[in-house]
């Protein structure tokens, strides 16, 4: 363990035998300092023939930058630890030093993967807090392009989860739908990922000649061409039963886990915020919550594709009962909303995704709580995972469908 | 002395080596003539003495260079057919239709950083992806590719294609223990488990082939199944090349089994230290093994170089010699003239192409059509061209059904993988066997 001396030829660095004198605990993912809880201090106790794994912040299919440490015995997982924060930038803060138009473009990149919904939710917030009613035009837009998000962003979960576990071609065909899905968007809001398209009292941008003439070309074949990408893997045996009783959750454990969303529904709970607890102007729309009862990935991803289909349903009536009308309401430039609390829940792609804001009478929130279903979800990890291999742990985590940009916000 | 030591002091080290080199290298040319000249006699003696010997390592020396464009080819195939198959285009930008990317792919390897990662044994870390490679193409050695074209016809063929293509399991086990990585000792274990257990249903599955064919030579079993396609052993034998072909797709650790270096599992699995040639050496070893398995299931089940139908025979006499002088004018005045031909409705047709542009299209379609000729002339004539054709068309047709398996299928787990070959593969495997071995007591062979 001595120093090399300086004197003399020094050993290069390349060479295997001088960094094996070294200490290899660099190699291993033991925290350098003494574990600071009992888990910790647990979990970083080896048993006989186990194995620390470090899988992330760098890896091939972790879903942005999560890394988690797996306890090994062999393939099997005995014992993991999520270590989160890798993509933390404060967006909490931000939003509290930003006045309130601002924080649309806060939150935007939070799920990068249904940016709308991300904006949704603290715009209804500050509606409330405002008290500003909202042109049903601008509600009638909300929810069509909010829809077409949500399919974008199933459809990627689609190809996520397939590549977890190890196909390759769906990724891509699920990538055509989004990339149809997300020009359009690109037509209604100038951007392809991060709209920044609602605003507090309305939207950004009323609809184009571009975006309806490309919904249009993408509605008409859109059932059909979404049922050949299912027909790639819901007829597939090695994937059936790959993702069948893989990361199964009950009932109870999922509402103890706070899970919502298509986690939630897949264990039986037909629980959407949009039948639940009303907003915009899905009471005047017809749709089905549905549910199943298996509560396994199979049952997470296929949930997920029926809602592909009910989503197409709800655009649907938008455009046929779409009225005419402003898409802005009459709001001043600087928005100095009476003190007090508004809380608004909306139904993402994940789950509820909601916002707790808090006004102290100036231009800027005091306070802004963002409760984001994928951390919420991936709490939930490290009861799914244990006891399984290590190529299932990707695919539960897959089929959680989190996205990190919302985790470590 | 000074002007010679300050004038090589002048020399770029590149320029030292060249000045360095050519005496040596002229040296040694002298010495060789001076040797042939001398010797040349007694040399040509030894040689005829030992043609086995000669023969043998001039068929192992084009083995190891032919593998190297199937390598190339395969790549190429799997980039473009899995592109076709995502919806996208695939490579084509260098080449035509991108067909020399694998090639630029060889060069990139060879031009990275070839790096050991700290820690790791080194020795162990070099020798891993050489003996993976090697295993790889000794199997090459008993394949027959045609008529006569076969580098070595052992009577025991198959054990030795069986027993050297397990070694490659060694290379990769080598590689996953020496990598001190994590993932690449997954990967390496995994590639033990799986192939060993393959290894059991893959070789009790031709039993019953052999039963039938009473010869473990490749080459005899080949020529058993000449005539018709129903003469196949795929048609006697069905359970067992489909037991063949599931077990061989896991020898060669393809999708849904290429457990071994699942990317979403354990990064690059054996491969997941390794840079550079030695990465590349088991990239190529991987496409070999592809194509190797797929020459085996062709060369057992489906005929190997025999067609799938008896040709009839033709014979095109040409004897050039009876053509006499005037074959100095063709061959001096049919190209410019045919050239010309093929280039004059490109001239005359389109306006906008200049001279030179048609008199390269025409050069190139009177090499089209010329080499087409002497292929078509060269297939009906030599029976080991139209053997060599039959084979490799069966054996890539094999090769893209691999790459359309790893285009549509994802990846088995770990238990499912072994499951599947203790509780089914085996099972079968042994039946297929008994089923055989009683036709044959009862019907007699």
């Amino acid at each position: 363990m001595t120093a090399p001396s300086r004197t003399g030829p020094q050993p290069s660095a390349d060479d295997p035998r001088v960094m094996l004198d070294r200490d290899i605990g660099v190699f291993e993912p033991v925290p350098p300092y003494p574990p600071r809880t009992e888990r910790e201090a647990e979990f970083y106790t080896l048993g006989d023939g186990q194995m620390l794994l470090n899988m992330g912040p760098q890896h091939p299919s972790t879903h942005g930058v999560l890394r988690v440490v797996l306890k090994l015995d062999g393939e099997k997982v005995v014992d993991l630890d999520p270590v989160l924060g890798y993509l933390h930038r404060g967006v909490e803060k931000l939003c509290e030093n930003a006045d309130y138009h601002q924080v649309i473009s806060q939150v935007d990149p939070l799920e990068y993967i249904s940016s709308l919904f991300c904006e949704w939710s603290p715009v209804i917030a500050f509606e409330k807090l405002l008290d500003v009613d909202v042109p049903r035009r601008a509600e009638y837009i909300r929810v069509l392009s909010g829809e077409l998000n949500r399919i974008a962003s199933h459809a990627l979960f689609m190809g996520w989860f397939a590549l977890d576990l190890g196909g390759l071609t769906p990724i891509l065909w699920s990538f055509i739908e989004r990339d149809e899905i997300v020009e359009m968007l690109a037509a209604l809001t100038g951007q392809r990922m991060l709209f920044n398209y609602f605003r507090i009292g309305g939207v950004n941008g009323d609809l184009n000649h571009e975006f309806m003439s490309r919904l249009g070309d993408w509605m008409s074949r859109a059932t059909k061409q979404i049922e050949s990408n299912l027909t790639l893997l819901n007829q597939n045996e090695i994937f059936v039963r790959r993702a069948r009783g893989l990361g199964v959750i009950d009932t109870a454990g999922a509402l103890r886990m706070c899970m919502t969303g298509p986690n939630l529904r897949a264990t039986g709970v037909p629980f959407d915020v949009r039948r639940a607890h009303p907003y915009s102007v899905y009471p005047e729309l017809d749709f089905d919550v549905p549910t199943r009862t298996e509560g396994d990935s199979l049952a997470r991803y296929l949930l997920r594709m029926e809602e592909i289909k009910q989503s197409i349903r709800i655009i649907d009536q938008c455009l046929h009962q779409m009225p005419d009308g402003p898409i802005m309401a009459k709001l001043p430039r600087l928005l100095r909303p009476r003190p007090g609390r508004a809380y608004a829940a909306i139904e993402g792609p994940r789950g509820q995704y909601s916002t707790y804001a808090i006004s102290d009478g100036t231009d800027q929130p005091f306070r802004m709580r963002i409760h984001d279903p994928s951390f919420i979800h991936l709490q939930s990890v490290g009861v799914l995972m244990q006891n399984n291999l290590i190529a299932d742990t990707m695919a539960i985590m897959a089929s959680l469908d989190p996205v990190m940009g919302g985790v470590d916000k | 002395m000074t002007a010679i030591a300050r004038t090589w002091g002048r020399l770029t080290l590149p320029g030292k080596v060249v000045f360095t080199l050519v005496p040596i290298l002229a040296a040694l040319t002298v010495g060789l003539i001076a040797v042939i000249a001398i010797f040349g006699g007694a040399i040509w003696d030894i040689l005829l003495a030992n043609l086995g010997i000669v023969r043998f390592v001039i068929a192992v020396t084009i083995i190891l260079l032919v593998t190297i464009p199937i390598a190339f080819l395969n790549i190429y195939l799997e980039m473009k057919v899995i592109a076709l198959m995502n919806l996208r285009v695939g490579p084509d930008r260098v080449g035509p239709w991108g067909s020399l990317l694998s090639v630029v792919h060889g060069l990139k390897v060879l031009m990275k950083e070839d790096f050991t990662p700290t820690g790791a044994d080194a020795v162990v870390f070099t020798w891993a992806p050489v003996v993976t490679y090697g295993a790889a193409v000794m199997t090459v050695l008993v394949l027959p590719f045609a008529p006569g074209l076969i580098a070595q016809d052992f009577n025991i063929g198959l054990l030795y294609f069986f027993a050297v293509g397990g070694m490659g399991v060694v290379g990769l086990l080598m590689a996953g223990w020496a990598s001190f990585n994590k993932y690449s000792l997954l990967g390496g274990l995994r590639s033990a488990a799986q192939i060993i257990s393959y290894e059991i249903p893959l070789t009790l599955s031709v039993v019953g082939l052999l039963i039938l064919a009473g010869t473990m030579s490749l080459n005899g079993i080949v020529e058993q199944q000449s005539g018709w396609f129903t003469d196949w052993f795929v048609f006697r034998q069905p359970l067992g090349f489909l037991i063949f072909f599931i077990a061989a797709t896991a020898e060669g650790n393809r999708t849904p089994f290429d457990l071994t270096e699942a990317d979403s599992e354990i990064v690059a699995g054996f491969a997941t230290e390794y840079s550079g040639m030695r990465f590349g050496f088991f990239f190529f070893a991987e496409y070999v093994n592809v194509f190797i398995l797929s020459a085996l299931a062709v060369v057992l089940f489906f005929g190997g170089w025999n067609a799938p139908f008896p040709f009839p025979a033709i014979s095109i006499p040409i004897d050039l010699a009876a053509i006499g002088l005037p074959l100095l004018f063709l061959i001096a005045l049919v190209p410019p003239i045919a050239t010309l031909i093929f280039a004059a409705p490109f001239y005359l047709m389109r306006s906008s192409m200049r001279w030179w542009v048609a008199l390269i299209v025409g050069f190139v379609l009177f090499n089209v059509v010329a080499g087409g000729l002497v292929f078509a002339w060269a297939f009906v004539s030599f029976d080991w061209v139209a053997g060599l054709v039959w084979f490799l068309a069966k054996t890539f047709g094999f090769v893209f059904v691999f790459v359309w398996m790893r285009g549509t299928l994802p990846r088995v787990r770990i238990d499912q993988l072994m499951g599947f070959a203790w509780k089914w593969l085996l099972p079968a495997a042994l039946l297929n066997l008994f089923v055989t071995a009683a036709a044959v007591v009862v019907v007699g062979s």
